[in-house]
C-alpha cells in the first residue's frame, strides 16, 4: 500500500503544479488553491504545499500554519468512501454520539481514522444543516437523514453486496 | 463610485421585467399539470429526488402530459418530501412526505382521473371551496414570510422567475435614487443584523460609507456556523437572488464595485446555487460593469469557507479571505473602517441582506411596521429538537417563545414535558419553562442571558440533561476556539473538562464554584465574541438548572436519564412477554440474553446505553426501563449456557 | 512628532506622546503592568496573553492596555480589584497548562511568568485547575532552534519578530488549545531556512524558545 500511496502522490504533485500556475501570485489566493488540491485528491500531500509555497513565495511552515488551521484540510488520504457523521445540536439530542460509535465499532476505526484498506473514513462534522432529519450521516456524497443503528448496519452492508458484484463483474469479465 | 440617478437603470430593467413576464405568462398558459418538488438540502435527504424520478417515469407510464420542476424549501421540513400540484381545474395542492410510491399514485389517481387523494394533502395554496388552505393550519398563517417569501415557490436556479415574482425591482429603482438616499432608508427601517449581534445595519453601512479608503468591498457571511442552525443555508439554496440583490444594493449604498458570498464549504449545494446565481445575474446586466446602464459598476464571487466556526467572526472571516489563519483581531479598527486588506468592508449575514430589497423597495415606514419598536421586523428560526412540526420558522420579532413552539411547531410529541429550550447556538443559552412568555428579539433575551444568535432553536423535553447540553457546546467551542487568547484557549478546556467529568460522575467539591467564577472570566476576559459567548451554556443552564448540576456532583445522579455514565437500562421482568424477542436483534452490541424464565434481561457489562431496544420493545408491554445512579438497576447473571444472543427455544 | 497629552495614571500626573500605546506609557513610568505578547516595536497589538487589563474612567469594563492610545486627559486604574481578577485567572491558565520546571529551566529567574507571579501574588502550582500538560513529543526538527512546546505560552512574540525579518518562517500551526509554534518543512529547506539570528529566542519571554546547546 506504501508504493501505491507513493505513486499517488506523485501524480498529486503534477496535477498541483499544472493548477497553481493558474492562481496569481496573491497570498489572498492560498486557502482556494488548497481546497482546490483537496478538492481533486482529498488531502494535501506535503510535496504539494511545498510547490505552493514556491509558487506565492512564502515559506512552507507558512503554508502549513494555515492550512493546520481549518476543519477542511486533511494530511492524510481518506477513505474512498468518507463517512461523515453530523454532530450539530439537533443530531446531538437525538443520539448522533450513538450513531458514531456505531459506525467506529463497525468499521474497527476511531473519527479521524481511515481502515487499513482504504475504504473507509469516519470523521465528524459540526452541522450538516438537515436538523430536522436529526441524527444525520453524510456518507460519500449521499446525505442520511434519521439515522438508527440498524440504518448504519444497512448502509455498510450494502457497500459489501456492491463490492461482491463488482468483484464477480470482474470474475466473469476476466473469464 | 458615484453615479447619478438616472432613467437609464429604469429603461433597462423595464426590458428584463418584460421578458420575465412574458416567460411567466407562457408557463401560465401552459394547459399542462405542474408538479414542483422541493428539493433543497433537507428535501433531498428525505428522498426528493427518488420523488421526482418516480413522477417523472409515472408519467411516462400512464402517458400524461405535465411539467416537472424543481424548487428551493418551503421550510417546513418536516413534511419533506413535499410537492406542489397545479393541475387545470383544481387550486394548487400541497402534498406532504412524497414517497415514490405516492408521487405513482397522484399521477395515476389525480392527474388521470382527478382524484386529489386528501389524505396526504396538507392544504390549498389559494382560496377555494374544495380544500382547506395552508393558511388555515397555525404553522402557516403565524408565520410572516419576507425573508422566505418566495423560498419553495420560484424556481432557484432561474432568475426570471426571480424577477417575475417581483426581483431586482427594488435594485433598480435603488440605481434612480442617490445612494445616500438607499442608506438613510435602511438607517430609518431600523433594521438590525441577523447574525447573531443585532447591530444596526445602517450605521455599519454609514460608517463604511464615510470610512477613508477606496475599494470598498461587500460581503456575505454564510459561514453559518452553529450546529443546528441552517436557515441561511436554505436562504442560499431557495432563493440566491434574493441575496444578491441585497448586496447589490448595499454595495451602490455604500459606494462598493466588489461583493463577495462567504460560504462554508459543507453546503456544496448553495455554492453550486450562488455561482449560477451570480452567472445569470451577470447575463440580464445586474451584475458587470455600467450595472442596466447606471454608470456603476459591480461584481461578485464566491468564496468558500474552510472549516472554522470562529471564522463566522468578522475578523477573523476578513483574516482567512487574506490567505491566513482565522483568528479575530482586536476592535476597533471595525471591519467597515479597515477591513479586508486595510479597505472598509461591510460584513452582513444572509438573512440582513435578504431584508433589504424588501426595506429599500417596500420601504422603512412598511418594514417599521413589523415587530417591535427597538426590534423591527422578522426572524427567522430553525426550530428543531422534540418538537411536533420542526423546520424553519419566519415571524414578526415579539413572539412569545410560547406561540413559535407550542401554536406554530405544535409543542413537544410523544406526550413528554417541555424542559428547556436553546436559542442561539453555543454563543446562546438554555432557558426553562417560566420564560415561554419571553417575546422573542434581541433584547428580551440578551436580558435573560441567552442571545438571539444566528436564530437556531432547540427545543428539548424532559430526557434532555442540561449539563450534558453544556457540555456539548462546550466541546464545540473548544474544538473551534482559534487558540489565539488566553481565556478561550484554556478556559474553555477546563469548562469542559469539569463538565466531562460531572457527567461522568467524577465531580469534585469546588467545581461548580469554579464553573461559575471560570465562566465569568472567560466572558470578560476573552478577545473575540466567540470566547465571550462561550460560556453562556454554562451560566443560564447553572443559572436555571442547578439542582441537575448538584445532582450530578453529589449524587452521581443524571435527572433526565440522559448521561450515559450515570444510567443504566435494565428491563422490567413484570412487564416483559415471554419468548417475545423484540429487543434482542436490536442491540447492537448483543448485550440482550434469556434468563431461566424466558423473558429477557440486560447484561449491565455490555450494555452500551444506545436505548436502540427501548424503541423496538413492543408499546402494549413497555417493559425497558431507566435508571440513575446505574447502581439501582437490578442486576441478573446471564445463564452461562445462552452464550450467543438470543432467544434459547 | 507627536504632540505630548496630560494622562492621570494611578493618581499620579503623566505626560506622554499622543498615541503612544498605553501600555507603554505605564511601563516607562515605572507601573508595572503585567504583559506577556507586546513588544514596543509592534505597530499593532496582539492583545492574545489578556493581562494587560486597566480600567479608565468612562469605560465600563476594564481593557488591554496595549490597545488603548494616549490621549488627553485619559484617567486610568492599573490596581482594581476587577483587574487583578482577570490578571490572576489569566496566569492560574497560563500556569495550568505550562510544564512548571523552574529548577532546570534555561529561563530560571528571568522568566516573566515567574515575575508575574510574584507581582500578582499567585501561586506557580495551580490549586483549582487541573495541570494539563500537552506533552506534544513530535520533534519537527531544526538545524538551530528548540522549541520546549509545554513552556511555550503562546505570546506570539517569537513568530512576530521573525516575521520583521522578511522571510517568516516561525508560525502558529493547529488551532485552540493544540495550537504551537512550528518550524514545519525547514529541516530540509537549507537555502530558505533559518539564518540563525536568534531574535526568537531574546523576545521569548519565557524558557521555550532557545539556540540548540552546541557541542
Amino acid at each position: 500500500m506504501h508504493e501505491t500511496v507513493k505513486a499517488e502522490e506523485a501524480w498529486i504533485i503534477d496535477d498541483t503544479r499544472a493548477q497553481i500556475s493558474k492562481f496569481e501570485k496573491k497570498r489572498e489566493n492560498l486557502i482556494s488553491i488548497l481546497q482546490l488540491i483537496q478538492h481533486r485528491h482529498g488531502y494535501l500531500p506535503p510535496e504539494s504545499m511545498k510547490h505552493v509555497a514556491q509558487h506565492l513565495g512564502m515559506a512552507v511552515s507558512e503554508i502549513f500554519g494555515v492550512a493546520t488551521f481549518y476543519n477542511q484540510f486533511r494530511f492524510h488520504p481518506p477513505g474512498r468512501n468518507p463517512i461523515n457523521v453530523c454532530l450539530g445540536t439537533a443530531c446531538h439530542v437525538r443520539g448522533g454520539e450513538v450513531i458514531l460509535e456505531n459506525f467506529e465499532r463497525k468499521l474497527e476505526i476511531k473519527a479521524g481514522q481511515t481502515t487499513p484498506d482504504r475504504e473507509f473514513s469516519i470523521d465528524r462534522v459540526a452541522c450538516v444543516g438537515c436538523c430536522a432529519l436529526a441524527p444525520v450521516a453524510v456518507v460519500g456524497e449521499t446525505v442520511q437523514g434519521k439515522m438508527a443503528p440498524s440504518k448504519v448496519e444497512g448502509i455498510l452492508l450494502g457497500f459489501q453486496i456492491e463490492k461482491e458484484k463488482e468483484r464477480k463483474r470482474h470474475e466473469s469479465e476476466s473469464n | 463610485m458615484n453615479p447619478n440617478p438616472t432613467e437609464a437603470a429604469a429603461r433597462a430593467f423595464e426590458v428584463v421585467r418584460q421578458e420575465a413576464a412574458r416567460r411567466r405568462q407562457a408557463a401560465l398558459d401552459d394547459p399542462r399539470p405542474a408538479i414542483r418538488v422541493c428539493t433543497a438540502t433537507c428535501g433531498i435527504a428525505s428522498g426528493a429526488l427518488e420523488t421526482k424520478a418516480a413522477f417523472e417515469e409515472a408519467l411516462v407510464e400512464f402517458g400524461v402530459e405535465a411539467r416537472v420542476f424543481t424548487s428551493g424549501c418551503l421550510g417546513h421540513c418536516y413534511a419533506e418530501p413535499l410537492v406542489v400540484i397545479e393541475n387545470p381545474g383544481f387550486p394548487p395542492i400541497l402534498y406532504h412526505q412524497v414517497t415514490p410510491g405516492l408521487a405513482r399514485m397522484l399521477v395515476r389517481y389525480f392527474l388521470l382521473k382527478g382524484d386529489p387523494s386528501f389524505e396526504h394533502v396538507l392544504g390549498a395554496i389559494e382560496e377555494n371551496d374544495m380544500i382547506p388552505t395552508v393558511m388555515d393550519f397555525p404553522r402557516f398563517n403565524r408565520e410572516k414570510r419576507v425573508i422566505l417569501e418566495q423560498c419553495g415557490t420560484i424556481d432557484p436556479e432561474d432568475v426570471y422567475d426571480y424577477v417575475a415574482a417581483g426581483g431586482y425591482a427594488a435594485f433598480a429603482s435603488a440605481l434612480q435614487r442617490p445612494p445616500e438616499d438607499v442608506l438613510q432608508e435602511v438607517i430609518d427601517s431600523g433594521l438590525r443584523g441577523r447574525g447573531g449581534a443585532g447591530f444596526p445595519t445602517g450605521r455599519k453601512w454609514e460608517l463604511a460609507r464615510n470610512a477613508a479608503g477606496s475599494d470598498r468591498i461587500v460581503i456575505c457571511n454564510a459561514d453559518e456556523g452553529d450546529p443546528g442552525a441552517y436557515m441561511d443555508r436554505t436562504v442560499l439554496e431557495s432563493n440566491p437572488h434574493l441575496v444578491l440583490e441585497g448586496m447589490a444594493i448595499c454595495a451602490y449604498a455604500v459606494g462598493a464595485g466588489r461583493g463577495l458570498v462567504y460560504v462554508r464549504a459543507e453546503y456544496p449545494l448553495a455554492v453550486n446555487m450562488v455561482a449560477r446565481a451570480v452567472q445569470q445575474a451577470r447575463e440580464i446586466g445586474i451584475l458587470g460593469r455600467d450595472v442596466l446602464g447606471s454608470g456603476f459598476d459591480l461584481d461578485m464571487d464566491i468564496y468558500q469557507g474552510s472549516g472554522a466556526f470562529v471564522c463566522g467572526e468578522e475578523s477573523a472571516l476578513i483574516r482567512s479571505i487574506e490567505g491566513r489563519r482565522g483568528t479575530p483581531r482586536l476592535r476597533p479598527p471595525y471591519p467597515a473602517e479597515k477591513g479586508y486588506l486595510g479597505r472598509p468592508t461591510v460584513i452582513n449575514n444572509v438573512k440582513t441582506l435578504a431584508t433589504i430589497p424588501a426595506v429599500v423597495g417596500r420601504g422603512a415606514k412598511w418594514f417599521r411596521g413589523i415587530g417591535t419598536d427597538n426590534n423591527p421586523g422578522t426572524a427567522v428560526f430553525s426550530v428543531v429538537g422534540d418538537v411536533v412540526q420542526a423546520g424553519l420558522v419566519e415571524i414578526p420579532m415579539g413572539t412569545t417563545l410560547r406561540t413559535l413552539i407550542f401554536d406554530v411547531c405544535g409543542g413537544i410529541p410523544n406526550k413528554k414535558k417541555f424542559k428547556a429550550v436553546q436559542i442561539g447556538g453555543p454563543s446562546g443559552g438554555c432557558l426553562p419553562e417560566e420564560f415561554l412568555d419571553l417575546p422573542i428579539d434581541f433584547d428580551s433575551l440578551t436580558g435573560a442571558g441567552a442571545m438571539m444568535g444566528s436564530g437556531g432553536i432547540v427545543v428539548m423535553n424532559e430526557d434532555a440533561c442540561m449539563v450534558d447540553i453544556a457540555r456539548y457546546f462546550l466541546d464545540f467551542t473548544q474544538k473551534e476556539s482559534c487558540g489565539k487568547c488566553t481565556f478561550c484557549r484554556i478556559g474553555t478546556h477546563h469548562l469542559l473538562e469539569i463538565l466531562d467529568r460531572l457527567t461522568r460522575g467524577e465531580g469534585r467539591e469546588g467545581d461548580l464554584e469554579t464553573l461559575d467564577t471560570l465562566s465569568r472570566d472567560v466572558k470578560n476576559g476573552s478577545l473575540c465574541g466567540l470566547g465571550q459567548t462561550a460560556p453562556n451554556p454554562v451560566i443560564t443552564s447553572l443559572r436555571y438548572f442547578f439542582d441537575e448540576y448538584r445532582a450530578h456532583l453529589e449524587e452521581k445522579r443524571c435527572p433526565a436519564g440522559s448521561c450515559r455514565a450515570l444510567t443504566a437500562f435494565y428491563i422490567d421482568l413484570d412487564k416483559c412477554a415471554r419468548g417475545c424477542d423484540a429487543c434482542v436483534g436490536s442491540c447492537p452490541v448483543e448485550a440482550i440474553f434469556t434468563t431461566a424464565s424466558r423473558k429477557k434481561s440486560v447484561d449491565q457489562d455490555l450494555c452500551v446505553k444506545c436505548g436502540e431496544c427501548v424503541v423496538h420493545c413492543p408499546p402494549e408491554y413497555d417493559a425497558i426501563l431507566k435508571v440513575s445512579p446505574p447502581h439501582l438497576a437490578p442486576r441478573m447473571e446471564r445463564p452461562p449456557e445462552a452464550d450467543a444472543a438470543g432467544s434459547e427455544e | 512628532m507627536n504632540a505630548m497629552v496630560n494622562l492621570r495614571i494611578d493618581g499620579k500626573e503623566i505626560q506622554a506622546p499622543e498615541g503612544r500605546s498605553l501600555l507603554q506609557v505605564c511601563l516607562e513610568n515605572d507601573i508595572y503592568v503585567p504583559n506577556l505578547c507586546w513588544l514596543a516595536e509592534m505597530d499593532e497589538p496582539v492583545a492574545s496573553c489578556r493581562l494587560c487589563f486597566v480600567e479608565i474612567d468612562g469605560r465600563d469594563r476594564p481593557v488591554s492596555s496595549c490597545a488603548v492610545q494616549a490621549a488627553q486627559g485619559l484617567v486610568v486604574r492599573t490596581d482594581t480589584s476587577e483587574v487583578r481578577a482577570l490578571q490572576r485567572s489569566a496566569l492560574q491558565l497560563l500556569l495550568s497548562v505550562h510544564d512548571l520546571d523552574c529548577a532546570h529551566c534555561p529561563a530560571n529567574k528571568q522568566c516573566e511568568l515567574q515575575r508575574i507571579a510574584r507581582f500578582l501574588g499567585v501561586a506557580l502550582k495551580p490549586k483549582r485547575l487541573e495541570k494539563t500538560v500537552k506533552n506534544l513529543d513530535f520533534d519537527e526538527g531544526h538545524p538551530v532552534l528548540s522549541i520546549d512546546h509545554d513552556k511555550c505560552v503562546l505570546c506570539g512574540r517569537c513568530v512576530w519578530i521573525c516575521r520583521q525579518s522578511g522571510y517568516p518562517i516561525l508560525t502558529m500551526a493547529r488551532r485552540g488549545i493544540e495550537t504551537y509554534v512550528s518550524t514545519y518543512g525547514l529541516a530540509d529547506d537549507p537555502e530558505t531556512g533559518c539564518r540563525g539570528c536568534l531574535d526568537c529566542a531574546r523576545a521569548c519571554p519565557v524558557g521555550a524558545i532557545r539556540a540548540q546547546e552546541s557541542g
